[in-house]
Protein backbone atom coordinates (compact mmCIF):
# COMPACT_ATOMS: atom_id res chain seq x y z
CA UNK A 1 0.00 0.00 0.00
CA UNK A 2 2.74 1.99 1.07
CA UNK A 3 4.64 1.76 -2.35
CA UNK A 4 1.51 1.84 -4.04
CA UNK A 5 1.14 5.55 -2.63
CA UNK A 6 4.96 6.53 -3.39
CA UNK A 7 4.40 5.28 -6.91
CA UNK A 8 1.24 7.16 -7.15
CA UNK A 9 2.73 10.43 -5.89
CA UNK A 10 5.64 9.94 -7.93
CA UNK A 11 3.41 9.73 -10.97
CA UNK A 12 1.31 12.01 -10.51
CA UNK A 13 4.33 15.00 -10.09
CA UNK A 14 6.36 13.41 -13.27
CA UNK A 15 2.83 14.01 -15.21
CA UNK A 16 2.39 17.38 -13.58
CA UNK A 17 6.14 18.57 -14.48
CA UNK A 18 5.34 16.97 -17.73
CA UNK A 19 2.19 18.62 -18.18
CA UNK A 20 4.23 22.34 -17.10
CA UNK A 21 7.23 22.04 -19.45
CA UNK A 22 5.20 21.07 -22.53
CA UNK A 23 2.86 24.67 -21.07
CA UNK A 24 6.22 26.09 -21.41
CA UNK A 25 7.17 25.29 -24.74
CA UNK A 26 3.99 25.25 -26.67
CA UNK A 27 1.96 28.32 -25.40
CA UNK A 28 4.28 30.35 -28.23
CA UNK A 29 3.17 27.95 -30.94
CA UNK A 30 -0.48 27.46 -30.40
CA UNK A 31 -2.01 29.65 -33.23
CA UNK A 32 -4.47 32.21 -30.96
CA UNK A 33 -8.40 31.47 -31.79
CA UNK A 34 -9.47 34.72 -33.60
CA UNK A 35 -12.82 35.73 -35.11
CA UNK A 36 -13.68 38.80 -36.88
CA UNK A 37 -16.84 40.53 -36.49
CA UNK A 38 -17.71 42.02 -40.14
CA UNK A 39 -20.76 43.81 -39.41
CA UNK A 40 -19.68 47.20 -39.10
CA UNK A 41 -16.87 47.39 -41.30
CA UNK A 42 -17.52 49.98 -44.27
CA UNK A 43 -17.64 51.59 -46.80
CA UNK A 44 -17.06 48.09 -48.77
CA UNK A 45 -18.83 44.53 -47.64
CA UNK A 46 -16.44 42.43 -46.30
CA UNK A 47 -16.78 38.88 -48.11
CA UNK A 48 -16.83 35.51 -46.85
CA UNK A 49 -13.34 34.64 -48.14
CA UNK A 50 -11.98 37.49 -46.67
CA UNK A 51 -13.34 37.58 -43.39
CA UNK A 52 -11.71 33.96 -43.33
CA UNK A 53 -8.61 34.82 -44.48
CA UNK A 54 -7.96 37.87 -42.47
CA UNK A 55 -8.91 35.81 -39.03
CA UNK A 56 -6.50 33.36 -40.56
CA UNK A 57 -3.83 35.22 -41.04
CA UNK A 58 -4.06 37.98 -38.14
CA UNK A 59 -4.04 34.68 -35.73
CA UNK A 60 -1.09 33.75 -37.74
CA UNK A 61 0.56 36.88 -37.14
CA UNK A 62 -0.09 37.12 -33.61
CA UNK A 63 1.54 33.68 -33.16
CA UNK A 64 4.44 34.95 -34.75
CA UNK A 65 4.89 37.92 -33.07
CA UNK A 66 4.41 36.23 -29.61
CA UNK A 67 7.10 33.51 -30.99
CA UNK A 68 9.63 36.91 -31.85
CA UNK A 69 9.61 38.33 -28.84
CA UNK A 70 10.26 35.54 -26.67
CA UNK A 71 13.17 33.98 -28.62
CA UNK A 72 14.30 37.13 -29.60
CA UNK A 73 13.82 36.30 -33.65
CA UNK A 74 13.36 38.99 -36.54
CA UNK A 75 13.31 36.11 -39.22
CA UNK A 76 9.82 34.99 -38.19
CA UNK A 77 8.12 38.10 -38.47
CA UNK A 78 8.10 38.77 -42.45
CA UNK A 79 5.17 36.04 -43.17
CA UNK A 80 2.56 38.37 -40.67
CA UNK A 81 4.17 41.63 -40.63
CA UNK A 82 4.88 44.86 -42.92
CA UNK A 83 5.95 48.15 -42.99
CA UNK A 84 5.76 49.83 -40.16
CA UNK A 85 4.56 46.68 -37.73
CA UNK A 86 7.44 44.77 -38.85
CA UNK A 87 10.15 47.56 -38.04
CA UNK A 88 8.99 48.43 -34.52
CA UNK A 89 8.92 45.10 -33.98
CA UNK A 90 12.28 44.25 -35.18
CA UNK A 91 13.53 47.59 -33.80
CA UNK A 92 11.96 46.10 -29.62
CA UNK A 93 14.12 42.47 -30.53
CA UNK A 94 17.17 44.32 -31.27
CA UNK A 95 16.85 46.46 -28.14
CA UNK A 96 15.98 43.24 -25.86
CA UNK A 97 19.12 41.23 -27.32
CA UNK A 98 21.09 43.83 -26.61
CA UNK A 99 19.99 44.31 -23.42
CA UNK A 100 19.42 40.93 -22.57
CA UNK A 101 15.65 40.88 -22.53
CA UNK A 102 12.66 38.97 -23.61
CA UNK A 103 8.86 39.11 -23.20
CA UNK A 104 6.51 35.72 -22.65
CA UNK A 105 3.28 36.79 -23.57
CA UNK A 106 0.13 34.13 -23.38
CA UNK A 107 -2.17 34.86 -25.92
CA UNK A 108 -6.22 34.48 -23.90
CA UNK A 109 -8.11 35.57 -26.68
CA UNK A 110 -9.11 38.06 -28.65
CA UNK A 111 -12.02 40.16 -29.78
CA UNK A 112 -11.75 41.18 -33.45
CA UNK A 113 -14.35 44.17 -34.88
CA UNK A 114 -13.64 45.19 -38.88
CA UNK A 115 -14.13 48.63 -39.05
CA UNK A 116 -12.63 50.11 -42.15
CA UNK A 117 -12.13 48.06 -45.28
CA UNK A 118 -11.43 50.10 -48.44
CA UNK A 119 -13.50 50.70 -51.41
CA UNK A 120 -11.37 48.75 -53.39
CA UNK A 121 -10.11 46.14 -50.91
CA UNK A 122 -6.65 46.27 -50.06
CA UNK A 123 -6.66 47.53 -46.85
CA UNK A 124 -8.59 46.83 -43.83
CA UNK A 125 -8.51 48.15 -40.21
CA UNK A 126 -9.62 46.49 -36.69
CA UNK A 127 -10.32 46.88 -33.16
CA UNK A 128 -8.73 44.12 -30.91
CA UNK A 129 -9.36 43.71 -27.46
CA UNK A 130 -7.00 41.35 -26.25
CA UNK A 131 -6.49 39.58 -23.17
CA UNK A 132 -3.15 38.53 -22.45
CA UNK A 133 -0.39 37.51 -19.58
CA UNK A 134 2.77 39.42 -20.02
CA UNK A 135 6.10 38.56 -18.50
CA UNK A 136 8.60 40.75 -19.06
CA UNK A 137 12.13 38.53 -18.64
CA UNK A 138 15.75 40.11 -17.78
CA UNK A 139 17.69 36.89 -18.54
CA UNK A 140 16.19 33.79 -16.07
CA UNK A 141 14.44 36.48 -13.83
CA UNK A 142 10.98 37.64 -13.90
CA UNK A 143 10.81 41.06 -14.04
CA UNK A 144 7.24 42.15 -14.32
CA UNK A 145 4.38 39.99 -14.73
CA UNK A 146 0.43 41.00 -14.78
CA UNK A 147 -2.99 40.15 -17.07
CA UNK A 148 -3.72 42.87 -18.81
CA UNK A 149 -6.52 43.40 -21.44
CA UNK A 150 -5.47 45.97 -23.93
CA UNK A 151 -7.38 47.86 -27.45
CA UNK A 152 -4.77 47.46 -30.40
CA UNK A 153 -6.03 49.39 -33.71
CA UNK A 154 -4.65 47.19 -36.17
CA UNK A 155 -4.32 48.02 -40.40
CA UNK A 156 -3.93 44.94 -42.59
CA UNK A 157 -2.89 45.48 -45.66
CA UNK A 158 -3.53 43.13 -48.66
CA UNK A 159 0.31 41.60 -49.95
CA UNK A 160 0.90 39.08 -52.19
CA UNK A 161 -1.83 36.27 -50.70
CA UNK A 162 -2.30 36.92 -47.34
CA UNK A 163 -3.38 39.91 -45.57
CA UNK A 164 0.06 41.05 -43.63
CA UNK A 165 0.05 43.63 -40.56
CA UNK A 166 0.92 47.26 -41.11
CA UNK A 167 0.45 49.50 -38.33
CA UNK A 168 -0.39 47.57 -34.72
CA UNK A 169 -0.89 50.36 -32.25
CA UNK A 170 -2.08 49.52 -28.80
CA UNK A 171 -4.15 52.62 -27.36
CA UNK A 172 -6.64 53.53 -24.12
CA UNK A 173 -9.59 52.62 -25.35
CA UNK A 174 -11.87 52.75 -28.83
CA UNK B 1 -16.63 41.93 19.57
CA UNK B 2 -16.79 38.11 19.88
CA UNK B 3 -13.54 35.77 18.62
CA UNK B 4 -15.39 34.85 15.89
CA UNK B 5 -15.41 38.03 14.38
CA UNK B 6 -12.11 39.12 14.99
CA UNK B 7 -11.20 36.05 13.04
CA UNK B 8 -13.32 37.74 10.10
CA UNK B 9 -11.52 41.07 10.71
CA UNK B 10 -7.91 40.68 11.25
CA UNK B 11 -7.62 38.87 7.71
CA UNK B 12 -9.29 41.45 6.19
CA UNK B 13 -7.41 44.00 8.10
CA UNK B 14 -4.54 42.44 6.99
CA UNK B 15 -5.69 42.38 2.89
CA UNK B 16 -6.69 46.01 3.33
CA UNK B 17 -2.99 46.34 4.34
CA UNK B 18 -1.70 44.81 1.57
CA UNK B 19 -3.75 46.64 -0.73
CA UNK B 20 -2.94 49.83 0.43
CA UNK B 21 1.08 49.09 0.24
CA UNK B 22 0.54 48.31 -3.07
CA UNK B 23 -1.26 51.33 -4.22
CA UNK B 24 1.49 52.76 -2.77
CA UNK B 25 4.36 51.24 -4.54
CA UNK B 26 2.13 52.10 -7.86
CA UNK B 27 2.03 55.27 -6.82
CA UNK B 28 5.50 55.81 -6.48
CA UNK B 29 6.41 55.86 -9.80
CA UNK B 30 4.59 59.60 -10.68
CA UNK B 31 3.81 58.80 -14.70
CA UNK B 32 1.52 60.46 -16.66
CA UNK B 33 -1.47 58.10 -18.31
CA UNK B 34 -0.57 59.10 -22.03
CA UNK B 35 2.51 61.14 -23.55
CA UNK B 36 2.57 62.56 -27.57
CA UNK B 37 5.22 60.73 -29.41
CA UNK B 38 8.64 62.14 -29.51
CA UNK B 39 8.38 64.25 -26.55
CA UNK B 40 10.33 63.00 -23.68
CA UNK B 41 8.71 62.10 -19.96
CA UNK B 42 10.12 63.03 -16.35
CA UNK B 43 8.92 61.36 -13.69
CA UNK B 44 9.77 60.95 -10.20
CA UNK B 45 10.62 57.92 -8.30
CA UNK B 46 10.98 57.67 -4.43
CA UNK B 47 13.63 55.48 -1.65
CA UNK B 48 17.05 55.84 -2.15
CA UNK B 49 20.26 53.71 -3.58
CA UNK B 50 19.66 52.39 -7.55
CA UNK B 51 17.66 50.64 -9.66
CA UNK B 52 17.08 48.87 -12.46
CA UNK B 53 14.81 50.83 -14.75
CA UNK B 54 13.37 48.70 -17.61
CA UNK B 55 11.00 50.36 -20.04
CA UNK B 56 9.42 48.18 -22.78
CA UNK B 57 6.94 49.52 -25.41
CA UNK B 58 6.53 49.20 -29.52
CA UNK B 59 10.17 49.41 -31.10
CA UNK B 60 11.89 49.69 -27.55
CA UNK B 61 13.64 47.96 -24.83
CA UNK B 62 15.52 49.70 -22.04
CA UNK B 63 17.20 48.51 -19.62
CA UNK B 64 19.76 50.69 -17.56
CA UNK B 65 20.19 52.35 -14.20
CA UNK B 66 18.56 54.80 -12.36
CA UNK B 67 19.67 56.63 -9.03
CA UNK B 68 15.93 55.90 -6.61
CA UNK B 69 14.69 59.39 -5.25
CA UNK B 70 15.60 61.87 -7.87
CA UNK B 71 13.76 62.57 -11.74
CA UNK B 72 14.07 59.97 -13.75
CA UNK B 73 13.82 60.89 -17.95
CA UNK B 74 12.72 59.03 -20.70
CA UNK B 75 13.94 60.38 -24.23
CA UNK B 76 11.93 61.37 -27.23
CA UNK B 77 13.39 58.68 -28.68
CA UNK B 78 12.58 56.01 -26.33
CA UNK B 79 8.49 57.24 -27.23
CA UNK B 80 8.96 57.88 -30.78
CA UNK B 81 5.99 54.92 -31.51
CA UNK B 82 2.13 55.17 -30.65
CA UNK B 83 1.87 52.13 -27.85
CA UNK B 84 1.44 50.51 -24.73
CA UNK B 85 4.09 51.18 -22.28
CA UNK B 86 5.79 49.74 -19.34
CA UNK B 87 8.56 50.76 -17.11
CA UNK B 88 9.44 49.07 -14.38
CA UNK B 89 11.61 50.49 -11.66
CA UNK B 90 13.06 48.27 -8.77
CA UNK B 91 9.60 46.76 -7.83
CA UNK B 92 7.19 49.39 -8.64
CA UNK B 93 5.47 49.44 -12.50
CA UNK B 94 3.25 51.87 -14.34
CA UNK B 95 1.51 51.58 -17.70
CA UNK B 96 1.17 54.56 -20.27
CA UNK B 97 0.47 55.41 -23.64
CA UNK B 98 1.92 57.43 -25.82
CA UNK B 99 -0.15 59.44 -28.66
CA UNK B 100 0.85 60.36 -32.24
CA UNK B 101 1.82 64.01 -33.02
CA UNK B 102 0.34 65.81 -35.71
CA UNK B 103 -0.15 64.06 -39.34
CA UNK B 104 3.17 64.81 -41.19
CA UNK B 105 2.71 62.28 -44.41
CA UNK B 106 -0.06 60.07 -45.70
CA UNK B 107 -0.33 57.24 -47.41
CA UNK B 108 -2.96 57.66 -50.40
CA UNK B 109 -4.54 55.29 -52.48
CA UNK B 110 -6.29 56.20 -55.62
CA UNK B 111 -8.50 53.73 -57.87
CA UNK B 112 -8.71 53.19 -60.10
CA UNK B 113 -5.62 54.93 -62.26
CA UNK B 114 -7.58 54.37 -65.38
CA UNK B 115 -11.44 55.75 -65.31
CA UNK B 116 -14.31 56.46 -67.93
CA UNK B 117 -15.34 59.73 -68.28
CA UNK B 118 -18.09 61.13 -66.99
CA UNK B 119 -18.79 58.12 -64.27
CA UNK B 120 -21.09 58.91 -60.96
CA UNK B 121 -19.15 57.61 -57.94
CA UNK B 122 -16.42 55.84 -60.16
CA UNK B 123 -12.73 57.47 -58.50
CA UNK B 124 -11.88 56.17 -54.82
CA UNK B 125 -9.51 57.58 -52.72
CA UNK B 126 -8.22 56.76 -49.76
CA UNK B 127 -6.07 58.21 -47.08
CA UNK B 128 -4.32 57.05 -44.06
CA UNK B 129 -2.87 59.71 -41.87
CA UNK B 130 0.62 59.05 -40.42
CA UNK B 131 2.77 61.52 -37.80
CA UNK B 132 6.28 62.42 -38.69
CA UNK B 133 7.24 59.02 -36.19
CA UNK B 134 4.84 56.84 -39.41
CA UNK B 135 2.69 56.35 -36.66
CA UNK B 136 -1.21 56.05 -37.85
CA UNK B 137 -2.90 59.23 -36.04
CA UNK B 138 -6.15 57.93 -34.56
CA UNK B 139 -7.44 61.54 -33.51
CA UNK B 140 -10.35 62.82 -35.77
CA UNK B 141 -8.40 65.12 -38.39
CA UNK B 142 -9.78 66.52 -41.95
CA UNK B 143 -8.43 65.88 -45.43
CA UNK B 144 -9.33 67.45 -48.56
CA UNK B 145 -9.57 65.75 -51.56
CA UNK B 146 -9.16 67.53 -54.79
CA UNK B 147 -10.00 66.41 -58.23
CA UNK B 148 -8.16 68.58 -60.44
CA UNK B 149 -8.81 68.80 -64.20
CA UNK B 150 -7.70 71.19 -66.27
CA UNK B 151 -8.10 73.62 -63.59
CA UNK B 152 -11.67 72.75 -63.02
CA UNK B 153 -11.67 71.46 -59.49
CA UNK B 154 -13.88 69.14 -57.54
CA UNK B 155 -12.98 69.37 -53.86
CA UNK B 156 -14.52 67.67 -51.01
CA UNK B 157 -13.48 67.22 -47.14
CA UNK B 158 -14.18 64.67 -45.25
CA UNK B 159 -12.89 64.26 -41.27
CA UNK B 160 -11.12 61.05 -40.42
CA UNK B 161 -12.10 58.12 -38.41
CA UNK B 162 -9.68 55.67 -36.76
CA UNK B 163 -6.72 57.19 -39.11
CA UNK B 164 -8.12 57.05 -42.45
CA UNK B 165 -10.18 59.03 -44.61
CA UNK B 166 -11.94 57.89 -47.61
CA UNK B 167 -14.15 59.70 -50.08
CA UNK B 168 -15.70 58.96 -54.04
CA UNK B 169 -15.90 61.24 -56.76
CA UNK B 170 -16.92 61.68 -60.10
CA UNK B 171 -14.79 60.90 -63.55
CA UNK B 172 -15.24 64.22 -65.46
CA UNK B 173 -17.35 64.78 -68.74
CA UNK B 174 -14.05 65.20 -70.51
CA UNK B 175 -11.43 62.82 -71.32
CA UNK B 176 -7.86 63.56 -70.05
CA UNK B 177 -5.56 63.01 -67.30
CA UNK B 178 -6.72 64.77 -63.67
CA UNK B 179 -4.67 65.35 -60.66
CA UNK B 180 -5.81 63.34 -57.54
CA UNK B 181 -4.54 65.55 -53.96
CA UNK B 182 -5.36 64.17 -50.48
CA UNK B 183 -4.10 67.27 -48.04
CA UNK B 184 -4.01 67.06 -44.05
CA UNK B 185 -1.94 68.82 -42.07
CA UNK B 186 1.66 68.94 -43.64
CA UNK B 187 0.86 66.15 -45.61
CA UNK B 188 0.32 66.25 -49.24
CA UNK B 189 0.21 63.63 -52.02
CA UNK B 190 -0.56 63.59 -55.50
CA UNK B 191 -2.46 60.89 -57.40
CA UNK B 192 -3.10 60.97 -61.73
CA UNK B 193 -6.02 59.34 -62.49
CA UNK B 194 -6.23 59.01 -66.55
CA UNK B 195 -9.97 59.41 -67.20
CA UNK B 196 -10.42 58.00 -71.07
CA UNK B 197 -14.10 58.13 -73.26
CA UNK B 198 -16.53 55.66 -72.01
CA UNK B 199 -18.38 53.06 -74.40
CA UNK B 200 -19.70 54.61 -77.58
CA UNK B 201 -22.60 56.61 -77.84
CA UNK B 202 -23.76 55.43 -81.45
CA UNK B 203 -21.45 53.81 -83.95
CA UNK B 204 -22.39 54.95 -87.88
CA UNK B 205 -20.63 53.38 -90.42
CA UNK B 206 -20.72 53.28 -94.59
CA UNK B 207 -19.66 51.26 -97.29
CA UNK B 208 -18.43 51.43 -100.73
CA UNK B 209 -17.38 48.25 -103.17
CA UNK B 210 -13.53 48.00 -103.37
CA UNK B 211 -12.49 45.12 -106.79
CA UNK B 212 -13.68 42.02 -105.14
CA UNK B 213 -14.22 43.37 -101.78
CA UNK B 214 -16.94 45.59 -99.50
CA UNK B 215 -14.75 48.46 -97.73
CA UNK B 216 -17.01 49.13 -94.42
CA UNK B 217 -15.83 51.94 -92.55
CA UNK B 218 -17.20 53.91 -89.44
CA UNK B 219 -17.44 58.07 -88.90
CA UNK B 220 -15.55 59.21 -86.07
CA UNK B 221 -16.32 56.56 -82.61
CA UNK B 222 -17.22 58.91 -79.66
CA UNK B 223 -18.59 58.70 -76.22
CA UNK B 224 -22.11 60.50 -75.23
CA UNK B 225 -19.69 63.70 -73.82
CA UNK B 226 -18.20 63.66 -77.08
CA UNK B 227 -14.87 62.21 -76.50
CA UNK B 228 -12.78 60.28 -78.79
CA UNK B 229 -13.03 56.76 -77.62
CA UNK B 230 -9.20 54.90 -77.67
CA UNK B 231 -7.40 53.27 -80.46
CA UNK B 232 -6.91 49.66 -79.89
CA UNK B 233 -10.92 49.39 -79.01
CA UNK B 234 -12.37 46.79 -81.19
CA UNK B 235 -15.16 47.11 -83.40
CA UNK B 236 -16.91 44.49 -85.27
CA UNK B 237 -18.60 44.41 -88.37
CA UNK B 238 -20.51 41.52 -89.65
CA UNK B 239 -22.05 40.36 -93.04
CA UNK B 240 -25.12 37.93 -93.39
CA UNK B 241 -25.83 36.98 -96.97
CA UNK B 242 -27.55 33.82 -98.60
CA UNK B 243 -24.13 31.72 -97.93
CA UNK B 244 -23.96 32.26 -94.02
CA UNK B 245 -22.05 35.19 -92.41
CA UNK B 246 -18.74 37.16 -92.53
CA UNK B 247 -17.22 38.29 -89.28
CA UNK B 248 -14.08 41.17 -88.50
CA UNK B 249 -12.97 42.56 -85.54
CA UNK B 250 -11.47 45.95 -86.31
CA UNK B 251 -9.31 48.20 -84.05
CA UNK B 252 -10.17 51.49 -84.20
CA UNK B 253 -7.25 53.64 -85.48
CA UNK B 254 -7.19 57.27 -85.32
CA UNK B 255 -10.49 57.62 -84.05
CA UNK B 256 -12.14 55.19 -86.83
CA UNK B 257 -12.41 51.67 -87.81
CA UNK B 258 -12.35 50.35 -91.01
CA UNK B 259 -12.39 46.43 -92.87
CA UNK B 260 -13.02 44.76 -95.81
CA UNK B 261 -15.75 42.80 -96.17
CA UNK B 262 -16.23 39.43 -98.95
CA UNK B 263 -18.37 40.65 -101.85
CA UNK B 264 -22.11 39.96 -102.08
CA UNK B 265 -24.45 40.71 -103.95
CA UNK B 266 -26.81 40.77 -101.37
CA UNK B 267 -26.01 41.42 -97.93
CA UNK B 268 -26.94 42.92 -94.36
CA UNK B 269 -23.95 44.50 -92.98
CA UNK B 270 -23.83 45.68 -89.25
CA UNK B 271 -21.68 47.21 -86.83
CA UNK B 272 -21.07 46.88 -83.17
CA UNK B 273 -18.67 47.64 -80.17
CA UNK B 274 -18.96 46.33 -76.77
CA UNK B 275 -22.86 46.46 -75.82
CA UNK B 276 -23.55 48.88 -78.61
CA UNK B 277 -24.44 48.46 -81.96
CA UNK B 278 -24.49 50.75 -84.90
CA UNK B 279 -26.27 51.34 -87.79
CA UNK B 280 -27.11 48.35 -90.46
CA UNK B 281 -26.69 48.47 -94.27
CA UNK B 282 -28.20 46.38 -97.08
CA UNK B 283 -25.77 45.81 -99.26
CA UNK B 284 -26.78 45.29 -103.36
CA UNK B 285 -23.88 44.93 -104.91
CA UNK B 286 -22.80 48.52 -104.87
CA UNK B 287 -26.19 50.14 -105.16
Amino acid sequence: MKRLTRFGLAAIVTVGALAMLLALKTYADVTPSIAVNVQNAGPRQVEDTTERAVARDYAAAWQAMIKALDQNRTDILGPGFIGNANEKLAATIADQRKNGLRQQIVDRGHNVEAVFYSPEGSAMELHDTVQVQLQLMDGSKIVHSGEATIHYVVLLTAAENSWKVRVLEAVPSF
Amino acid sequence: MTRKTWKTFIPMLLLAGLSSLEMAQAADLHVPSTVTAGSGLTFSSSGSGSATLYLIGPGTAVKRQVELGQEIQLSGEDLQNVGRYTVVVGDDSAVFFVTAAPVNSIAFLARPSRVPASTPNVISGTAFLFDKYQNLVLQPTPVKFELDEDGQATTRTETSKGGVAYTKLDSARKAGPAQFVATSGSGSVRRVVQQVASDPCNIRMSAQPDKNKILVRTDPIRDCSGNPVPDGTIVTFTATDSQGKSTVDARIKRGIAEAELPASSGATISVASGVVVGNEIQWRGGQ
